[in-house]
């Protein structure tokens, strides 16, 4: 099993977002999903879940149709809004620009000063 | 531009999930449960499959989810919909805060009398401007417009005449149809019967469709009523009709008498109707052919406003159209504006702006809201004591997890029923006083005109709702910020200890200060206003005339004949004729002394007009100086025992033609030419053409009751028949009374026309204002009285509240050998400091106040208005003292030591 990896404030959402927008998925679905993705090494409060769903909701970003899930029950399913995909796209930058930066900033030795 | 998009989709998915959040709640809700559900369901499936036994698998599922309760409220939350929840105020708040009010009534008394007092004061402004611009009866639509002149000059009406009523009804389309009207008492009976007298009107026949008025039996009046050599027509009021014709079913086609004429009641208009103020007779008014300049008759004009359209295009047509051209040069020189304004501004002379343009308005609306504001600040504290004795259970609640936001509701929710409750008994108490108090009287006139509604309305009702709210706001919420406002840590420990740690800052000792400091103020105000009405006898005085051996009459002729020149000539020397009669038989009968005849009599309400004294001339820019005038009968001062004080007074030469001459009184001679000699002087009317010489100087006489040195006035003669309506006071000896029916004889055979008005004993004619004052000045007793309950409760419950608080300290320092005074005064220093700091702001102003209102007609000095002032404060200082302090203090000489160490133990 991975170790374990602590979300940093402010992530939850963008995985949560990545996580969606690899295909229509409900609740629990999207908890799985992440730890799939993330083989195991990230695992979501389920009480931290279903607020940051409905905020990514209340925000446009993603938006929920009912449907039948894989045991035949009524399930809520949540998707991507174009909205959605733009955000995403613009946290996964700004990510990446974060973490290059702190990468590189790790790597710096004495000469580099 | 796609992050732009991105922005806006993101700005509407929230305003739609915020009004589905609140629109939707129960559906949102139980679809939210939904979605646990089956979360948990999957969980433990998923837990079934990894081999966990089924009933396990699902406890465990649900303890791995936690509570639903808490995930919905967060659900919520992430939804933005937090604040509106815990805003959200049930029933049981409203519960809870009634039986606050009722646990404690004496602070409900005091704050619902103070809210009750603020609220309908704080609306009042707004609703009278509302009664005054409302549409008249009847007319729904509110198209009913009156045209009018307004002199900017004078800021009054100038009269418009038939002329302009037939110029404007041929030049203006913006109108469906004009009307005009005038109106004059006439003497009613039926064709064989006593004749009395009835107000009553000339109108256009057009006037009852503009008005979309129908009669309750007959007709109305139509145009051939209207035409030359139309049978005499009359239409009657509905209160006529009872009390004259004892609600006579067959009185349409029955004759009854006006003055000498024989007229056939057509119709009879509907109970309320009354146009256009108290009238209940409706005559046509004659057609008048054209006129010479200022030659037709004075009628008003109302008019019904084309369907589409606007007033203000209705106000662009006539301002384009001007006033008749032979009439327009002379609006042009006075500067006269045609306006098309409610009817109610025409009736009350109010510019076309309305009510809210008068300076004095926005000052009276502000002084209104402060005082609600005082009332507000002082249930606030009332409130902030009361909240403060709960602060253990405030304290507890917040520990357990109430939310601020939950608890500030609460306390709002009951300063809100206390506030609507308050706002129910004030304005019902008021609407109860409006339908039983002689409003006309106060108003100065004999009734209030039909259309003046001055009951509540539902505006105002929404209006009084809305102050509620905001009072609670004011009233509930800052004393609930400041509470729970504090750390919770602390506050559990200090009511563990059974102290609220509350303390009383400055806001509630200043508002204690603002109480004491404005009762000893209004006190002061109130004083001056009642020694401003002594001030009528000295007023008495000065005139020197006996007015309790005055009869005063008013004699109308009403002039319905056609209006032309040779008709208006025969119409004078009628009236003349009659006057002279009139007055030589009144002089004739035993016991009468003389026979005064004026336009107005001393002690009544006299007219003012902007006067210029030649050689002080004022520019067309300068404020006009207004005078107060009356046009007498050359014998009016003699009749009146009056002698002039300088040169004389009127004769018979002075009405003889050429440039009359004038009379005026001692305060006109003191006010324009700071007492120079009069005599020989020319004054005018300000912008007139004609110079009057000054011949004479006399005495006060009555001019203005309240303020006689503010009472100036110029008396001009006239002619028997020149004055109409004209007053006549009969100097009786004693009984005036008893003249009253002989008057009416004489009157009756000196013309039958001659409409005589109610007779009044001259010592019981008090001028509009007067009354005014007396209104206003139980007006500030009220609000004294008000403020003392508030201060008197206010300290009250701070004195309490530190005197639960403090009596194991007062115990202990009782043990150790402590005075019982010494204690006292360690317990009431604070609020006597305020209520003699509250005494000691309040004693100049009152001081000034009473030196002010009453130097003007009394010899106060300022030292005299210093030490009434001080005395007045120093009753307030013991009133107040005495009631808010007398408890506590015997409470806190009640304390056994014993008692309160073992019990606080």
């Amino acid at each position: 099993l991975a170790r374990q990896a602590e979300l940093l404030p402010g992530t939850l959402d963008m995985v949560i977002l990545k996580a969606i927008s690899l295909g229509d998925v409900h609740g629990y679905g999207v908890l799985l999903r992440i730890e799939q993705i993330s083989g195991g090494a990230i695992t979501v409060q389920q009480g931290a879940l279903y607020p940051a769903l409905y905020r990514l909701e209340h925000r446009g970003l993603i938006k929920s149709e009912w449907g039948t899930s894989e045991n035949n029950r009524r399930a809520k399913f949540y998707r991507l809004t174009a909205a959605g995909r733009h955000g995403f796209g613009e946290e996964k930058a700004s990510w990446k620009r974060l973490a290059d930066a702190i990468a590189v900033s790790l790597m710096a030795t004495p000469q580099e000063i | 531009v796609p992050g732009i998009l991105a922005l806006v989709a993101g700005l509407v998915a929230r305003m739609q999930s915020l009004s589905d959040g609140l629109r939707r709640r129960d559906d949102i809700e139980s679809k939210m449960r939904d979605e646990f559900r089956h979360h948990i369901e999957m969980r433990s499936a998923d837990l079934v499959r990894q081999g966990v036994e089924p009933g396990e698998a699902a406890r465990r599922a649900h303890v791995e989810f936690g509570h639903i309760d808490s995930h919905r409220e967060h659900a919520r939350a992430a939804r933005g919909l937090q604040l509106f929840d815990q805003a959200r105020f049930s029933w049981i708040d409203v519960k809870l805060a009634l039986r606050m009010l009722v646990k404690h009534p004496l602070l409900t008394v005091a704050a619902v009398l103070a809210l009750a007092v603020g609220i309908p004061v704080g609306l009042a402004p707004a609703h009278l401007a509302q009664a005054i611009e409302a549409p008249l009866p009847g007319d729904h639509d509110d198209r009913v417009r009156a045209i009018r002149y307004w002199n900017p000059l004078t800021m009054g009406l100038s009269s418009t005449g038939y002329e302009e009523f037939r110029f404007w009804s041929e030049q203006l389309e913006s109108f469906s149809a004009l009307a005009a009207f005038r109106t004059a008492p006439y003497n009613v009976a039926l064709a064989s019967g006593r004749a009395a007298p009835a107000p009553g009107a000339l109108v256009t026949t057009s006037i009852f469709d503009i008005l979309r008025v129908q009669p309750a039996m007959g007709r109305t009046l139509v145009a051939a009523d209207g035409e030359p050599g139309a049978p005499a027509v009359v239409v009657i009021g509905n209160d006529l009709w009872k009390s004259r014709f004892g609600s006579d079913p067959d009185i349409v086609g029955r004759d009854i008498r006006i003055g000498p004429v024989l007229h056939t009641v057509v119709g009879v208009m509907p109970e309320g109707f009354r146009f256009p103020a108290n009238e209940q007779l409706w005559l046509p008014l004659p057609q008048e052919p054209v006129a010479a300049v200022g030659g037709s008759s004075s009628v008003r004009i109302l008019g019904r406003l084309a369907d589409g359209v606007s007033a203000e295009q209705a106000q662009a047509e006539l301002s384009a159209a001007g006033g008749p051209p032979i009439l327009d040069l002379l609006a042009a020189r006075l500067r006269l504006q045609a306006e098309v304004v409610p009817f109610g501004f025409l009736y009350m002379g109010l510019p076309r702006s309305g009510l809210a343009s008068e300076p004095g308005y926005y000052f009276i609306q502000l002084l209104a809201l402060s005082l609600l504001l005082v009332a507000c600040g002082n249930v606030a504290m009332l409130l902030f004591a009361r909240t403060a004795t709960r602060f253990r259970e405030l304290a507890v609640r917040t520990a357990l997890g109430a939310s601020r936001t939950r608890i500030v509701s609460q306390i709002f929710v009951e300063a809100l029923v206390l506030s609507i409750l308050a706002a129910g008994v004030g304005v019902f108490s008021i609407d109860w006083l409006l339908g039983h108090a002689n409003l006309a009287a106060i108003a100065g006139e004999s009734d209030l005109p039909y259309w003046l509604s001055l009951g509540v309305t539902g505006e105002t009702l929404v209006r009084a709702l809305v102050l509620a709210a905001l009072s609670a706001t004011v009233a509930g919420v800052l004393p609930a910020q400041r509470i729970i406002g504090r750390a919770v840590y602390p506050s559990i420990r200090s009511a563990e200890a059974r102290r609220s740690g509350v303390r009383f800052g400055g806001f509630t000792g200043a508002l204690i200060v603002a109480d004491i400091a404005v009762s000893v103020a209004a006190v002061g105000f109130a004083l001056a206003i009642a020694q401003q009405t002594t001030n009528m006898r000295q007023a008495d005085e000065l005139a020197g005339i006996p007015a309790e051996q005055y009869l005063a009459v008013e004699f109308t002729m009403p002039f319905s004949g056609s209006p032309n020149d040779a008709e208006r000539r025969r119409f004078a020397d009628r009236l003349a004729t009659a006057q002279r009669k009139l007055v030589a038989q009144l002089q004739s009968e035993p016991g009468v002394n003389g026979v005064a005849v004026s336009d107005v009599l001393p002690r009544m309400e006299h007219r003012s007009q902007p006067i210029e004294v030649e050689g002080f001339e004022r520019g067309p820019d300068d404020p006009p100086q207004w005078m107060r005038y009356a046009r007498v009968d050359v014998d009016f001062f003699r009749a009146l025992g009056q002698e002039a004080i300088a040169g004389r007074v009127f004769d018979n030469v002075d009405v003889e033609g050429g440039p009359a001459p004038v009379v005026v009184n001692a305060p006109f001679v003191d006010r324009m030419l700071a007492g120079q000699d009069p005599i020989g002087r020319r004054v005018r009317v300000q912008g007139d053409t004609a110079w009057h010489e000054i011949i004479g100087v006399v005495a006060h006489l009555g001019v203005n009751m309240v303020n006689s040195e503010s009472g100036g006035a110029i008396y001009l003669p006239a002619a028997p028949g020149q004055i109409n309506p004209f007053q006549v006071g009969i100097h009786v000896g004693s009984s005036p009374t008893g003249m009253v029916s002989r008057v009416r004889d004489i009157a009756t055979r000196a013309d039958p026309d001659l409409v005589m008005g109610t007779p009044v004993v001259l010592s019981d004619v008090i001028q509009g204002d007067l009354y005014l004052t007396i209104a206003m000045a139980a007006g500030l007793v009220l609000l004294v009285g008000v403020l003392i309950v508030l201060a008197v409760s206010g300290i009250y419950a701070m004195l309490s509240l530190s005197v639960s608080e403090r009596t194991r300290e007062i115990g202990i320092l009782t043990a150790l050998g402590a005075q019982r005074s010494t204690l006292v005064w360690v317990i009431l220093r604070r609020s006597l400091l305020q209520i003699g700091g509250g005494a000691v702001i309040g004693v100049p102003v009152a001081a000034w106040l009473l030196y002010q209102l009453a130097v003007s007609s009394s010899r106060t000095s300022p030292l005299d208005a210093i030490v009434v002032a001080v005395g007045l404060a120093a009753g307030i200082v013991v009133i107040v003292g005495l009631f808010a302090c007398l408890a506590p203090t015997r409470r806190v000489m009640a304390i056994d030591a014993n008692e309160a160490l073992k019990a606080d133990g």
